[in-house]
This record gives structure tokens, sequence and C-alpha cells, in this order.
């Protein structure tokens, strides 16, 4: 399930179900046939075969229960979708996964990852975890690129449907590659919450296929998100 | 939207058919497919509580700050009683549908003068991420509109009685307390210290009277499926050499 947004599906949950029992009837009967051919003895029972009614004798009378709701307060949690950098520039953010320990970023160089085992945007703890293509030897310079020109103090704003938050840049550091994981805790969860962009930087190694070091970028949340 | 709903009901009852099919044992698949459930959260003070649905008992003799259940129920309208000693405390009804859960609550009112009542809080089977818990906080205690305090900040603000609020939270020992919205005191409750547990829903109601010295927390877990992969050890992300100028295609710089 995509959790977007705590607010959205509360609000989708107050929506009225749509019922099509005529489907569902029918879906019963194919159960029912499918059972009987494969010789098990399953009893198939329709739920309105039930002993209880849908509503009791007696239950008129009594008032219904009060419905709990959330609070004005709740916090906005969500997925990103889009990040945008000073200057505008704008990338789609699609979820990556960590393979045997690499985390598999998307290969069109033009979108950044998100580690769908990071924090969501507007959580109070952990880092929200993105990483990008700083190049590709198929489809050039990447996106992240840009991370190479970024600055303390610089705006980053992350984005899904209507909602929205920004972070100001606080760190910008250069990372050895294998040190990433253990030095710069750039995965943690625990702590407040932050946002840490990820590509690669340093000295480009051609027989290696690769850059020596990795480019991390912190930044803090400005509030909570909208 | 409909043509997906019922493709999604024909792959379900396909899928139903083919367990069915191999397992080739009695089983009533109604049954088998009702996952609607609700608990029940005695959040009264002093009190014993049997509990009734539809007049069927389901509990008895639960305590102050327990949760009973699960109990299946048919999805529409059901009737929830609350009795003492064979009086009637509380009997109110409630809605539910198919697949749904809810929390069936008694508890006091804002103002500890006032009736008891019963809030159902409805929840959906969320997945939760790896290594992390969501904790859903309830006010259903004697007090006014209050903040949450964890580890002396306020994660969760001004939330009334009947009210509730979530957050997703790393695994952890949580130090609480429950103050006045805005204020530090008078304490309502605690600190107490709450550990949630990872990969579950910890939904967390606030119960009791505080003049009373009657303030509880009623806990209830469940356990969910977790979403999520692990921890990178590494990232690669240059493959081409093109940013500092060494690049196979590419001579041009576009960043220095």
């Amino acid at each position: 399930m995509t959790t977007r947004a705590i607010q959205l599906q509360s609000r989708s949950r107050r929506r009225p179900k749509r019922h099509r029992p005529g489907l569902r009837r029918s879906i019963v009967s194919v159960v029912c046939l499918l059972t009987a051919l494969s010789g098990c003895t399953a009893q198939a029972a329709p739920e309105n075969s039930s002993s209880r009614g849908d509503a009791p004798a007696g239950q008129s009378s009594v008032a219904p229960a009060r419905q709990g709701r959330p609070a004005a307060s709740q916090r906005i949690e969500f997925i990103p979708e889009r990040l945008t950098l000073p200057g505008h520039a704008t990338a789609g953010v699609l979820p990556a996964v960590t393979v045997d320990g690499v985390l598999r970023v998307p290969e069109d160089v033009e979108h950044v990852g998100w580690w769908d085992g990071s924090a969501r945007v507007g959580e109070p703890f952990g880092s929200t975890v993105i990483a990008g293509h700083v190049d590709s030897a198929t489809e050039g310079i990447g996106f992240f690129a840009r991370l190479l020109k970024i600055k303390a103090g610089d705006t980053i704003t992350l984005r899904a449907d209507s909602h929205q938050l920004k972070y100001r840049v606080t760190s910008v550091r250069t990372v050895a590659k294998k040190a990433l994981a253990t030095d710069s805790q750039a995965f943690r969860q625990t702590g407040p919450h932050r946002l840490v962009l990820i590509t690669c930087t340093g000295n480009f190694h051609r027989d290696r296929g690769g850059y020596d070091s990795n480019l991390v970028v912190v930044g803090k949340p400005l509030g909570v998100a909208r | 939207m409909i043509t997906k709903r019922a493709a999604r009901w024909v792959k379900l009852a396909l899928l139903a058919a083919g367990v069915l099919a191999l397992a080739g044992v009695t089983i009533s698949p109604s049954y088998a497919a009702n996952d609607t459930e609700i608990y029940i959260v005695q959040g009264l003070p002093g009190k014993d509580l049997d509990v009734a649905i539809d007049g069927e008992s389901v509990a008895k003799d639960v305590k102050t700050a327990a949760v009973a259940g699960p109990f299946k129920v048919k999805p529409g309208s059901r009737m929830v009683t609350f009795s003492e000693n064979g009086t009637t405390v509380l009997e109110n009804t409630f809605s539910i549908k198919e697949g749904s859960k809810a929390d069936i609550v008694a508890h006091l009112p804002a103002s500890s003068s006032g009736d008891p009542l019963v809030t159902v809080y409805k929840y959906d089977a969320v997945k939760v991420p790896k290594g992390k818990a969501q904790l859903v906080v309830s006010h259903v205690a004697a007090v006014p509109p209050a903040d949450i305090r964890v580890n002396d900040q306020v994660l969760f603000a001004n939330i009334a009685n009947g009210e509730s609020l979530q957050l997703v939270v790393p695994v952890a020992t949580y130090k609480v307390s429950i103050v006045p919205t805005g204020e530090t005191k008078p304490v309502f409750f605690g600190p107490v210290s709450l550990t949630v547990k990872g990969g579950a829903i910890n939904r967390v109601y606030a119960v009791g009277d505080p003049e009373k010295k009657t303030m509880n927390v009623a806990v209830h877990v469940i356990t969910a499926s977790t979403t999520g992969s692990g921890k990178p050890s590494e990232v690669n992300t240059g493959t081409g050499g093109q940013a500092v100028g060494d690049g196979p295609s590419l001579a041009v710089n576009l960043v220095r």
C-alpha cells in the first residue's frame, strides 16, 4: 500500500464503500463451484445466511457510539515524489530498494531514488534518504551532478500531491565510499528527522567504472510537512 | 475503479478456490474470509465489566485498562453492551465494514462529572516500516485537551477526548507524560516509560481521572506486515565520469 499521507487516508476512510452484492454473490458461486469440483467438503455460506441479521431486533432504540476521530494537529507524513533544488531544478523521486547491500537507484539519471527503508517526509525521527546519479556511462550527466554546487544554507523542497516540506542544507561532506554506511550515519533512522541526499564524487576510476567517494548533503526540516 | 475492484475480487476468489482445492480439508469459506474484528478497551476506572455483542457474551470481568479480543463480528450495524454484576453500564450501536477493525472503548468523558461513554476507533491493517512502530495515541480520559510530551518534546499536540493522533517512530523506550495543551503542568499523567513494539501498530489509550488518581494507559499492540528494504552499505551513483570531465562520451562538464 502506498501510504501517501495519513490525512488522506483518514479522509478516504470516511468515504462510504459502494456495495455490489451481485458481483460478490457471483464470486461466491464461483468459489462454491470450484470447491465442489475439487472434491472438498467446504460449506459455502454466503454472507447473508448467518443467524445474525444486519440489524438485530431491539437495536433501534439504542444510541450510536461516538466515533473516534483524528485531532486537527495530525502530522502529515508522505513518500516524496518530487525534489526541487535551488534554481527550481526538479526531479521525479522513485522508491529505491536495497539489494545485497547496494541501494538500487533509478537507472534514468533524471530521476532520483528514495530509499524505501528510510523515513517518510515529515516523520519526527530518522533520515529521509534520497540518492541519484552524478553521471552514467550510458546516459551522461545526472540530475544530482547539481549537488556538486550545493552549499550550506540552500533550500531543498520535497513534494507529493499537494504536500510539501522544505529543508535547509546544514552540511555537505565527501565520504569515502566504504565509510558511507558506518561513519556518515547517513542511513540512521533514530534521532531528529533530517534529509540526506547522496551521490558520487571524488576520483573517477575508469578501470573500476566508478568513483571512490560519496557526496553526502544533510538538511534540517523547516517546520512540519504541509 | 470498478473494473479494477472486480478484477481484484475475481483474483481473490480464484486464489481462495485454489487454496481450498489444494488443502482438501473441511473449512467454511465464510468464516475464513471474515476478518472483520473488534477489540474491547476497558477505560472505566474501578470496574470489572462484562461485554456482550448483539446480546451474546464475549468477555467477562474485563479489568480497567485491559484490552480484550479480537472478537470476529459480522459487518453491519452491531450493538455492544457493557455490564457490571448484571447491570447495564453502557449500551451503544456501532457500524463496521467488512474487513475493518475497530477498538470499542468504554471510558470517562472530558469532564469527570459527565456520564461514561463508548467511543469507536476504526482503523485499517496498515503496513509498518521495518524496525519502526506505528504509534497511535488516543485521549479517552477525564482531562481537557492535552499535549502528549515524548522525551520532553510535544510530539502529539492539543488532543481532546475522543480524538487520536498517529506517528511512525523508531523502536525505543520513550518517556511519556500528559499535560494541558500548551502547558507543562499540572502533569495529568506520567512520566512513564513506554516501549513501542516494532513492526506493529501500538494503540495507546490514556484513561482515567487525574483528580481521583486513576490515570492509566491501555495498550493494544497489533502485529502488522512490514514495508521497506534493509539499510544499504553501498551507493554507486556514478559510472560515467563525465561530472569530473573524465567521461567516455561527454567532454562537457556542466557543473564546474
